[in-house]
């Protein structure tokens, strides 16, 4: 990964390698021109030398000759060491245009010293006259090597003039090439600086804008970040921590639809309640009122009617216990026969009522207050519109893994769309009913003990009746389930 | 805004770098390279060159040739000398190439005893050849190896030949010559001399005149008084023959005279394209330039000892001038 200090260290790597190389190429270049300059000075040095010491070697010799003493010898044999240094050295200023020349300086200087050899040996022999020809000779050779000295002075500055004016030429576009190269740094690093601030700063940008969508509330944008230093790392922590407040929000989101359902739960319960309350009219009173009049008509001889106030009486009571408590199969089904005691005293004949019941599925437990008002609904549509009356099963069979109930009326059906009406809740029981409770209660008070959807089920045909079937999962104790 | 921005940067980097390379070829790339260094054992035969007059047309030629030869024998060669008849210079000249031990000196002849010293003694001592080109010096006064050059008594002869030619064998002929003459003049002058012994009809006067102009034309002067009826001129320097013509035509007409002289000069030609010259001789300075190198480098290759001493004669011919004869 590249960090953001690894950047910056690279940036300035950079620069200082530029640098210094620029500065190495202009030292070494530097350095070769000195070396040039030396060169062509160390020439001239040179020549100039042969020449001095030539001119040295005579005035030397003159002394020796109007004094030989060792002294003069001495300092005579100094300078012609020195001419000989000198000559040796001018080998390595040869070049093909003035080889020819230098030859001849050269061979000169070896005349000059061979002369001035003969001049000391005659002067040794006591030869003074011949020794001083041959210092005169010495002395015009020595002119001749200065006047030679000159001379290819001037042809070296003639082979050489292009050659320095280009140095000249070389130097002034050295300033040139400087300015060049120092604006070209410059805006070399001006570039590399704003693509380096670029990296770091888009970056930011984007994770700003991401932060800003957050602060919006939008938790549903992945956060995309083009880089690869510590704020790629940033933004995926942040993408993170995005996703995590996203399922958070969906947990409570959840959370929040159960608790609306178990807040229903509660309201039709309520509801039921209320009802019921409205009906609790001194129930007492009635009890004992029931009763009594129970008592008289059987002391009156009135055999079924006391027999009927008996089942009002127990109905009352069934319907006045709590609604939130569970009962068993039994209770509930002796509760519907009593029901439809009473509804028979009503219909007489015009109601044939028929119950098949399985005696091991009695045992399970199941909301109360469930299967009248199925039974009621029955009644008040299949019977009663009905003039030559109805007939009304009701059945209870244990299969393997639940228990069905099945209330059944020959009375006139509903169509396709009464039938989703109804299972949607959107029909509220009418006047009859003796519970005040309606098919939708029902239908939703079932869904929630069992936690489960597919308790219910309608089957009609319009003008042929209608059946409701109950799928009841087995459940023998349940505490209540409010 | 952000791609603007990097495309300017990049093309003024582009422009930059393209000027800053350009700058940079321009400071590392030297048009002129240093002469290239020889081997220090490569040891090439040395010849020199050396005249007195350097500055005319004659030499100049000699020198070409003698270059062309001694390029072709690989070999060094320098021409020297001096301008306008310097004798002292071109003695000193002389003594340089033999102190600078020179394998090989050719010459232009000078018969002065200095020269004759410088030859015999020093080039002697140093063990140097000398071969004298155009102008000889005797062998027995220089101790010369051989000298190359035209045959001056030849040329005489054949001068003289033309006048006849021209003139008939009538006739008074004035011969101008230097107060001290060269080797080659004194041989022209024989040569002419010889001529002109078997043509008694034409009578011929010599006449000395000092090496400067005023003399020159004092000379002519003193000849034109002398000899009112002179049909011809012979100057046996070139040099003269201007001043001598000037002088003439200051007096009277040039046409009705016969001028001739010997080529060894700048001024023959243009002499004889104005027509004033009738004819020169005219010697061949480009082969005596190559066959001096030529002899030089057989003598010094050792291929021809001794070299001829009576010497290497180029070609001679004579060239008449446009103007016509009278």
């Amino acid at each position: 990964m590249n960090t953001i200090q690894k950047k910056i260290w690279m940036l300035a790597g950079a620069v200082i390698v530029m640098m210094f190389a620029i500065w190495l190429a202009l030292t070494f270049y530097n350095q070769k021109t000195q070396d040039q300059y030396n060169d062509i000075l160390q020439r001239y040095l040179q020549m100039h030398e042969v020449s001095a010491s030539s001119q040295e070697t005579v005035t030397n010799l003159n002394e020796y000759l109007s004094e030989p003493t060792g002294r003069t010898a001495n300092r005579l044999e100094v300078s012609q060491q020195r001419l000989m240094d000198a000559q040796a050295s001018l080998i390595e200023l040869r070049n093909a245009q003035n080889e020819f020349t230098l030859t001849n300086y050269s061979n000169m200087i070896e005349s000059f010293m061979e002369t001035v050899e003969r001049s000391i040996a005659f002067s040794e022999q006591g030869e003074n006259e011949t020794a001083l020809t041959e210092f005169t000779e010495a002395s015009r050779i020595s002119i001749y090597i200065s006047e030679m000295t000159l001379s290819i002075f001037n042809s070296e500055l003639k082979t050489y003039e292009r050659f320095y004016r280009d140095i000249i030429r070389q130097s002034k576009e050295l300033d040139t090439m400087g300015v060049l190269l120092l604006s070209l740094t410059s805006v070399l690093l001006l570039l590399f600086t704003y693509l380096f601030s670029l990296s770091i700063t888009k970056p930011v940008h984007q994770l700003t804008k991401a932060a800003n969508e957050l602060a919006k509330g939008r938790f549903d944008h992945p956060i995309r970040v083009n880089s690869n230093d510590e704020i790629s790392f940033l933004a995926k922590t942040f993408d993170h921590m995005r996703v995590n407040i996203n399922k958070l929000i969906l947990e409570i989101q959840q959370k929040a639809q159960v608790e609306s359902e178990l807040q229903e739960s509660k309201l039709l319960l309520q509801q039921s309640q209320m009802r019921h309350l409205q009906s609790q009219v001194n129930p007492h009173f009635l009890f004992n009122t029931l009763n009594t009049l129970s008592k008289k008509a059987y002391l009156d001889g009135a055999q079924d009617t006391s027999d009927l106030l008996v089942s009002v009486a127990s109905l009352l009571r069934y319907n006045l216990k709590r609604l939130d408590h569970t009962v068993t199969l039994e209770e509930e089904a002796y509760v519907l026969k009593q029901y439809m005691e009473i509804q028979k005293a009503r219909f007489s004949d015009r109601l044939k009522f028929h119950v098949d019941l399985d005696e091991t599925a009695l045992v399970y437990q199941m909301p109360s207050l469930t299967l009248q008002p199925l039974i009621e609904n029955a009644v008040i549509h299949g019977i009663e519109p009905n003039e030559d009356g109805g007939q009304i099963w009701f059945r209870i069979k244990d299969l393997a893994e639940h228990i069905v109930i099945e209330i059944e009326d020959n009375g006139l059906g509903m169509d396709a769309a009464t039938m989703e009406k109804l299972r949607s809740g959107g029909i509220n029981p009418q006047e009859g009913h003796a519970t005040g409770i309606g098919f939708a209660n029902v239908t939703k008070r079932l869904h929630l003990f069992y936690g489960r959807e597919d308790v219910v089920e309608i089957e009609s045909t319009l003008g042929r009746g209608t059946k409701i079937i109950l799928k009841l999962p087995k459940v023998m104790e349940v505490e209540n389930y409010v | 805004m952000r791609r603007k921005v990097i495309f300017a940067l990049c093309s003024l980097c582009a422009v930059l770098g393209f000027f800053t390379v350009l700058s940079v070829n321009k400071v590392l790339h030297s048009e002129w390279e240093l002469p290239s260094a020889v081997k220090t054992d490569q040891d090439r035969f040395r010849i020199v060159l050396i005249t007195q007059e350097l500055d005319t047309p004659f030499w100049r030629l000699v020198g070409v040739g003698a270059a062309k030869q001694a390029e072709q024998e690989g070999v060094g060669f320098e021409l020297w000398g001096s301008y306008g008849n310097n004798q002292e210079d071109f003695l000193k000249q002389v003594e340089i190439a033999l102190h600078s031990k020179v394998d090989g000196v050719i010459v232009q002849g000078n018969d002065t005893e200095e020269f004759q010293q410088l030859t015999r003694i020093k080039a002697a001592s140093y063990g140097i050849p000398i071969i004298t080109v155009a102008n000889d010096v005797p062998v027995e006064k220089s101790l010369r190896k051989t000298y190359v050059g035209s045959d001056h008594y030849e040329a005489g002869k054949l001068l003289i030949e033309q006048l006849v030619g021209d003139m008939g064998e009538e006739g008074e002929v004035v011969l101008l010559g230097d107060l001290d003459l060269e080797y080659s003049q004194r041989l022209r002058l024989k040569g002419m001399e010889e001529s002109l012994e078997n043509h008694p009809g034409i009578n011929s006067v010599y006449v000395e005149s000092g090496s400067s102009d005023e003399e020159g034309a004092a000379a002519t002067q003193q000849a034109l008084n002398k000899h009112p009826n002179v049909d011809a001129f012979i100057a046996l320097n070139v040099r003269q023959a201007g001043t001598m013509m000037q002088e003439i035509s200051r007096r009277t007409e040039l046409e009705p005279f016969y001028i001739y002289s010997f080529d060894d000069g700048s001024d023959a030609s243009d002499l004889l394209m104005e027509g004033k010259l009738d004819a020169i001789i005219e010697q061949s300075p480009e082969q005596m330039g190559e066959t001096s190198v030529e002899v030089m480098m057989q003598w010094l290759r050792n291929e021809v000892v001794p070299l001829n001493s009576e010497g290497y004669i180029t070609d001679i011919r004579i060239v008449e001038g446009k103007g016509g004869l009278p």
